[in-house]
């Protein structure tokens, strides 16, 4: 054996107290080893579990990159020899040379070294790693006083997920009240929605298999849901665990990882949701509003002027936006239209049909005249209009003022109540089919006349509707009672009047329909 | 984003910028080393690792960098990394890359910064 000279044994005290040129330390000696015992090539292998792991070689020889002790050595075959080291083994070819001598030594101690400072390394990494873990628990818990935007959310929540847990795939769930809900996939393709009460999916939380659809493809999956106190909210599950050599099962820390990860997502989930809510109340909120304003341009600002005649109008809708109108328009040579209507339906969609009316009244009004067919033509435009379950009743009338004689139609809407001079009280135009539910529908109208000191009530249902505690409701007959009663006030007096007499009855009882009245007096 | 990583490279006189898209995990972590071993086999012993397209590195993915930085180290080279997302740039900083790599914000910092240096 050629020995080492003393500039090589320099060279390698000088590498041997380098920290990262163990490597090249290991490799020197190798080479070394391979010339003192004349060996073609060499490899040194570390203990790594139950595989040895090639560190380092020498010569022109291929060597198997992991050497399982346990299973037969096709190499062997090939003329090479293993040596057992403490740290390892040597594989050297050929298979026939001594090898108790000093480099022998020097390997296996080098061996030895090496492995420790690799156990010392992963160690190290492993405790840096465990670092990495709390930063991300607090990074998800800064979420929490952070972003509210639930997408960019969920998307930080599963990436954290997936790195934290070396996962090669992952998804996460929201519950709502169809299910669980897919938000956000990564890695592959995951199954979009989950039952509310989906067994398997509950299995799986609680520890067991994983729903065949949940992630397709992934062979190990670990699923923990997300809870705000005890109510669950969703679900993060990850599959696939990474190593060096592959893929394989998560361990019970992940799943303890994941159970704490999941408690950090939860509370910054709830608060994203919340935050949508509120943001979507405002948002309908701001949209009332804006309807409500509309609504209240749309009806009459104040009386109309008609010499001769006393005309006052009240509306009051029973939330936001109602679904009453009323309105005057010039109906041509003179006439005089005014319009009572209630639209089916509450709230928004409603209040849209209210706007409908009220343009297509106009517009029809000036473009072919309130003559003939006109309230056939409204119910066409309505129908086509609207929505299937959506109608109009609607009491339309115009007056000639100066013979006061009055045309008026009725469109399924409560009849009005002419309240003549001598007491007597008339109603006008009771049935009639409501418009925008049926297309071919006909309507006829009626005259009567409108003399001085007549006054002319149009109302809607939810002045006659409403209803006290006992469900009895005020009724047609109090309603012409407070009209005879009163007759001799200003109009506006007589509104306070209804509005009063209503309110009085109801006792308390919450108004549950939009409240409509027009009075039309005949002065001169 | 694209999960499975793509990897593109730049190459100039004496370095490369290698420009990853995707999640550094196992495979996206070794297919890095594959061309940063080979880049090194053609002599560039500058290497920017521009992570611009990715968001997220796991415990693989940063172990086979650190095997990067040890070779370049090994060679005397420089291994620095730029464009990395707050989370990266942390979990860089924890796991103890920032000691043996540089890491800056942007790809021009990066290039003025390591040819300063080199």
């Amino acid at each position: 054996m050629t020995p080492l000279s003393r500039e090589d044994w320099e060279d390698l005290l000088v590498l041997s107290q380098t920290e990262t040129a163990a490597r090249p330390l290991i490799s020197r000696l190798l080479a070394h080893w391979c010339q003192a015992h004349h060996a073609e090539a060499a490899a040194l292998y570390l203990d790594r579990g139950n595989l040895l792991e090639r560190e380092c070689t020498h010569g022109a020889r291929e060597f198997p990159d992991v050497y399982d002790l346990a299973a037969p050595n096709p190499e062997f075959a090939r003329g090479l020899a293993l040596v057992r080291l403490p740290a390892g083994a040597l594989l050297y070819a050929p298979g026939d040379v001594p090898l108790a001598d000093a480099s022998t030594l020097l390997i296996s101690e080098a061996a030895k070294a090496l492995r420790l400072q690799r156990q010392l390394k992963e160690q190290r990494f492993q405790a840096n790693y465990r670092g990495v873990e709390l930063e991300a628990l607090y990074d998800v818990g800064l979420k929490v006083a952070g972003t509210l935007d639930l997408e960019q959310l969920s998307e930080e929540i599963l990436l954290h997920a997936v790195m934290l847990l070396d996962a090669r795939r992952g998804a996460l769930y929201l519950l709502g009240p169809e299910g669980y809900r897919l938000q956000r996939t990564f890695g592959g393709e995951a199954e979009p929605a989950f039952e509310n009460h989906d067994t398997a999916l509950a299995r799986f939380i609680a520890g067991g298999e994983a729903p065949e659809t949940l992630l397709p493809g992934a062979r190990h999956l670990l699923g923990v849901g997300i809870e705000i106190e005890g109510s669950p909210r969703g679900l993060i599950a990850v599959g696939d665990k990474e190593s060096r050599r592959g893929v394989g099962p998560f361990r019970a820390a992940d799943r303890r990882s994941l159970g704490l990860f999941a408690n950090q997502a939860a509370i910054a989930l709830e608060n994203a949701r919340l935050h949508l809510q509120a943001l979507e109340k405002e948002r309908l909120e701001r949209e009332m509003s804006l309807a409500a304003e509309i609504q209240r341009q749309i009806l009459p600002k104040g009386p109309p002027d008609l010499p001769g005649y006393e005309i006052a109008g009240w509306n009051r809708p029973d939330a936001q936006v109602g679904g009453d109108y009323y309105g005057f328009l010039d109906a041509g040579s003179g006439r005089f239209g005014l319009a009572l209507g209630d639209v089916s339906g509450k709230g928004m969609p409603a209040a849209l049909l209210v706007s409908t009316l009220h343009s297509a009244l106009r517009l029809l009004a000036e473009r072919d005249g309130v003559g003939i067919g006109f309230l056939e033509r409204l119910n066409t435009h309505l129908a086509d209009s609207s929505t299937a379950n959506k109608f109009v009743t609607l009491f339309f009338a115009q007056l000639h003022p100066e013979t006061g004689a009055l045309d008026y139609l009725n469109a399924g809407h409560n009849p009005a109540i002419l309240l003549r001079q001598n007491g007597q009280l008339d109603e006008l135009g009771s049935g009639g089919v409501p418009l925008g539910l049926i297309r071919a529908a006909r309507f006829e109208s009626q005259r009567t006349d409108l003399n001085p000191g007549d006054l002319l009530c149009l109302y809607s249902d939810g002045i006659t509707e409403a209803t006290a505690p006992d469900d009895e409701e005020f009724g047609m007959s109090r309603l012409g009672e407070i009209l005879t009663g009163y007759r001799h006030l200003p109009l506006a007096q007589m509104i306070e009047a209804i509005d009063g007499a209503v309110t009085a009855f109801a006792e308390g009882h919450p108004q549950a329909d939009d409240q409509t009245v027009v009075l039309v007096r005949r002065v001169g | 984003m694209t999960e499975s990583l793509r990897v593109t490279v730049e190459r100039q006189e004496g370095f490369a910028i290698v420009y990853t898209e995707g999640y550094i995990n196992n495979q996206g972590g070794e297919e890095i080393a594959r061309v940063a071993y080979q880049l090194i086999d053609e002599g560039r012993k500058i290497l920017l690792l521009n992570l611009n397209g990715t968001k997220i590195v796991n415990s693989i993915g940063i172990s086979i960098l650190i095997e990067i930085i040890e070779k370049m180290i090994e060679i005397d080279g420089k291994l620095g990394f730029c464009n990395l997302t707050a989370t990266i740039a942390k979990t860089f900083e924890i796991m103890g890359l920032s000691q043996y790599a540089q890491i800056f914000p942007d790809e021009a910092q990066a290039l003025a910064g390591l040819r300063t240096s080199a």
